[in-house]
């Protein structure tokens, strides 16, 4: 028993990861269901949130694609056994989603100014704010897992550990990126 | 329960983080914040039990109203106060007891209750793993179950009463909270109860997924799983990819409610008060809400589907009629459940196309629902039954199925669904198909696995008597709700005196509301004979069902891990009842081909040529040269 360990252990990661990836699924499906209500909604209505987006969603895009190209770095680095650029990279990721973070705020507050309010006859400008609020909630999530992959960077806990907690914070991360990269081209696209 | 077992030491060795308490178990690690499956399935099904019979007795209080709605019930104001002032329900408190009737069943009961219970049983102990993926996360999974229906029960002791939109909380009704007491505080309450609930399913079937899929035992390949496990994976799948549509609608709701968005209102007059929000649609609510909706019909009738299979083959003797077409039929349904929600919408003035078509794909559904149903009774044809209480249940699990689904094929159609809409045949058809069958599965596996969670059996005769005043009652009771609704009777209307054409189904109703009381009463046995046998139950044998799968080989007392030792290997498919040629009527699934040398056909190798070899070799050194030949 005590030999198969490693080998049960290897097993539990890669069950575990593909509960993150299920996730990823479940989470694609409730913004798909948004962007549904969107489609049947300027259908039905001929007529989509009208509004040129702020510049700002630009900025925040390219920094979470940013944000994913140094978390991308970070899984190399682990890959390589190099842990303190790991350490750096996902410092760096952190960083980079934290300024995703405030710059979304700010783009609301754009919104706001132009008189584009969330409490709006025209459901389509709501829901840019859901989508963007949601979003903001998986970042929110997708921090905690990267700040999980920190502290392990700083303990000394096994490789397959911290490749697990690595790869989850990389799934996830990712995905989020790619989510918004989505819902932001959405959003230019049925204006 | 042994604390010194080998998953113990296991678990230690590698969960740094939640490795603690393992060793010395107290009440609170072992009952309340369990993490094993085995004992979080026994949390599922005492709690949805428990909602299950609050239910009911919500059932009964608007039978009541039914039947008698001129008479007074001094008793109902003594408990209800002013929701029965002088002893009649209110009219905005019947609708409060459809909707939390209606909510309580179809998901705390049906849903969670039936998957909860029997995925968290049966998966890794049919599949062969030591506990789930992520035992943490099916903890949490059933605390934000157990929040949940606190949260939907706290809605009965507020002043303005629970939610009373009914199940499906149609805007604009459950979304100006003025429009009658249950949408103030009561909608919000049962919002945000969903919305845990949702969140407990998801962690729930995101782990059923994982586990079916990556923790199956050595042999355990997907075509020799039992068919509860496909009917649980293929559940869980819906779950995950359809309530997450209900989140995403139920998220637009609350913002109508409470920060004033405009998605699902428009040009509404309250009295003389013009409300400021426009522009918004609540047919989208009904496309987003049926899109969960529809999956979730199946998901609470596919569990009850598995375990019938498993269980009718059991008590049949005899393998389960075209394993293959069983699941290829639970994935057909699966993959239609999502392209047939409009059904639900026909008369919303849905484009006729739309309707079609909808109508179609409702109707392809019969298929595979009716290869199911062929599957079950050529099981039983001719089969060595055995008629214990689950297997009663099993059968009038399928009876119900086909009572009811036969009028599906009246509601799918969009043309007769223009008469039928919104009528008691609505009530009476899904109350049979997806009420009553799933009830009865559910009802199956608690008899049938009873001696699995707690090592002792329920007794018969109750069990039996459980069975055939449900069963009559249950008829009883929907039976005649279909000519009701044939004759125009709306569902939900609070009282049938006050309109000409309906007077005459008053008698009716208290046929009816009669046979609700007995069936309650019946529940009785039931509850009596569950909690005395879990005390003072005939202790159980190792496999008191002379059963294939795996759960049986695994040891009575209930242990962290499932199995001493190492986890039994998987040799054959789980229905190897009444072999030809072998000793016994059964052969578990843990004993390979080459102890049963004198049943093995072709086909079991697979195609493994060394084996075929071995057994033809075998077949001349031991049987008469003719009948090898035949053979």
């Amino acid at each position: 028993m005590v030999q198969t360990l490693p080998q049960e252990n290897k097993f539990e990661y890669k069950a575990k990861k593909f509960v993150v990836w299920l996730f990823v699924v479940s989470s694609t499906i409730m913004f798909g269901g948004w962007t549904s209500y969107y489609i049947v909604f300027a259908a039905s209505k001929h007529k989509g949130h009208g509004l040129v987006l702020p510049q700002v969603f630009n900025y925040s895009t390219a920094v979470l694609i940013l944000s994913s190209i140094a978390l991308f770095l970070a899984s190399r680095a682990l890959r390589n056994g190099d842990r303190n650029r790991q350490r750096l990279f996902l410092w760096l990721t952190l960083l980079l989603g934290l300024v995703f973070g405030v710059l979304q705020v700010e783009a609301w507050g754009i919104l706001k100014a132009t008189g584009a309010f969330f409490v709006n006859n025209n459901a389509a400008i709501s829901m840019i704010y859901v989508l963007s609020l949601f979003h903001l909630f998986h970042i929110f999530a997708g921090i905690c897992l990267i700040i999980n992959s920190l502290v392990g960077s700083y303990r000394a806990i096994s490789v397959e550990r911290a490749t697990y907690r690595q790869e989850i914070a990389a799934i996830f991360w990712h995905f989020i990126d790619i989510l918004w990269i989505y819902l932001y081209v959405f959003l230019l696209l049925n204006s | 329960m042994s604390t010194i077992s080998i998953q113990d030491t296991h678990h230690h060795g590698t969960h740094d983080d939640h490795g603690h308490g393992h060793h010395h178990e107290t009440f609170l690690t072992k009952y309340v914040f369990s993490q094993d499956h085995k004992m979080i399935a026994k949390q599922f099904l005492i709690t949805g039990i428990i909602m299950a019979v609050i239910a009911m007795g919500l059932s009964i209080l608007f039978r009541l109203q039914l039947a008698w709605p001129n008479e007074s019930f001094p008793i109902l104001q003594t408990f209800l106060g002013k929701w029965a002032e002088g002893g009649r329900i209110r009219p905005d408190f019947y609708l409060a007891l459809v909707t939390i009737h209606g909510t309580i069943m179809v998901f705390f009961v049906l849903t969670a209750g039936l998957s909860g219970t029997f995925s968290n049983l049966l998966i890794p102990l049919q599949v062969g793993a030591r506990d789930m993926a992520s035992p943490f996360l099916n903890m949490l999974s059933y605390w934000f179950f157990f929040t949940a229906c606190v949260v939907m029960m706290s809605s009965f002791f507020i002043q303005t009463g629970p939610a009373s939109a009914g199940w499906t909380v149609y805007p604009p009704l459950s979304a100006i909270a003025k429009a009658i007491p249950g949408s103030g505080l009561g909608m919000t309450l049962w919002l945000v109860s969903m919305v845990l609930f949702v969140a407990s399913s998801l962690m729930g079937g995101i782990n059923y997924v994982t586990t079916i899929l990556n923790m199956r035992t050595k042999g355990m390949d997907l075509w020799k799983m039992p068919l509860t496990i496909w009917a649980f994976f293929l559940t869980a799948i819906l779950g995950i990819l359809s309530f997450p549509v209900l989140v995403a609608g139920v998220v637009l709701l609350i913002f109508d409610r409470s920060f004033g968005t405009s998605f699902y209102l428009s040009d509404i007059v309250m009295g003389t008060q013009i409300l400021p929000n426009e522009g918004g649609s609540p047919i989208l609510w009904q496309h987003l809400f049926w899109f969960l909706g529809h999956p979730e019909v199946y998901i609470v009738i596919m569990p009850a589907m598995g375990i019938s299979s498993e269980i009718i083959s059991v008590n049949s003797r005899k393998p389960i009629f075209g394993y293959h077409a069983m699941i290829y039929s639970l994935i057909g349904i699966t993959v239609l459940s999502f392209i047939v929600w409009g059904h639900h919408m026909f008369v919303t003035g849905m484009n006729p196309l739309l309707g079609g078509v909808f109508m179609i794909t409702t109707l392809i559904i019969a298929v595979p629902s009716a290869v199911k149903t062929f599957n079950w009774l050529a099981t039983l044809w001719r089969g060595n039954i055995r008629f214990t209480p689950a297997m009663l249940f099993a059968i009038g699990m399928v009876s119900f199925f086909i009572s009811g689904g036969l009028t599906g094929i009246w509601l799918g159609n969009a043309a007769l669904d223009i008469n039928l809409h919104d009528t008691y045949f609505v009530v009476a058809h899904f109350h049979l198909v997806m009420g009553s069958a799933a009830i009865f599965g559910m009802l199956a596996g608690v008899y049938h696995w009873f001696p699995k969670m707690f090592g002792r059996l329920m007794d018969k005769k109750l069990g039996y008597l459980h069975f055939w005043v449900t069963f009559t009652c249950a008829y009883l009771v929907f039976f005649p709700l279909h000519f009701l609704g044939l004759d125009g009777v709306p569902r939900r209307y609070y009282a049938f005196t006050e309109f000409e054409f309906m007077q005459k189904w008053v008698t009716v109703n208290v046929l009816v509301t009669w046979s609700a009381i007995i069936a309650a009463l019946a529940q009785v046995a039931f509850l009596f004979n569950f909690f005395y046998s879990i005390f003072k139950g005939k202790v159980s044998p190792q496999n008191p069902w002379e059963a294939n799968t795996l759960e049986w080989t695994a040891p009575i007392e209930r242990l962290h891990g499932n199995w001493p030792g190492e986890i039994p290997t998987v040799y054959r498919w789980p229905y190897d009842y009444s072999k030809p040629g072998a000793d016994e009527d059964f052969i578990p699934q843990t004993v390979p081909f080459s102890q049963t040398m004198s049943s093995n056909l072709p086909h079991d190798f697979e195609g493994n040529t060394i084996a075929e070899q071995v057994q033809r070799e075998w077949d001349i050194a031991n049987k008469p040269a003719d009948k090898a030949d035949l053979d």
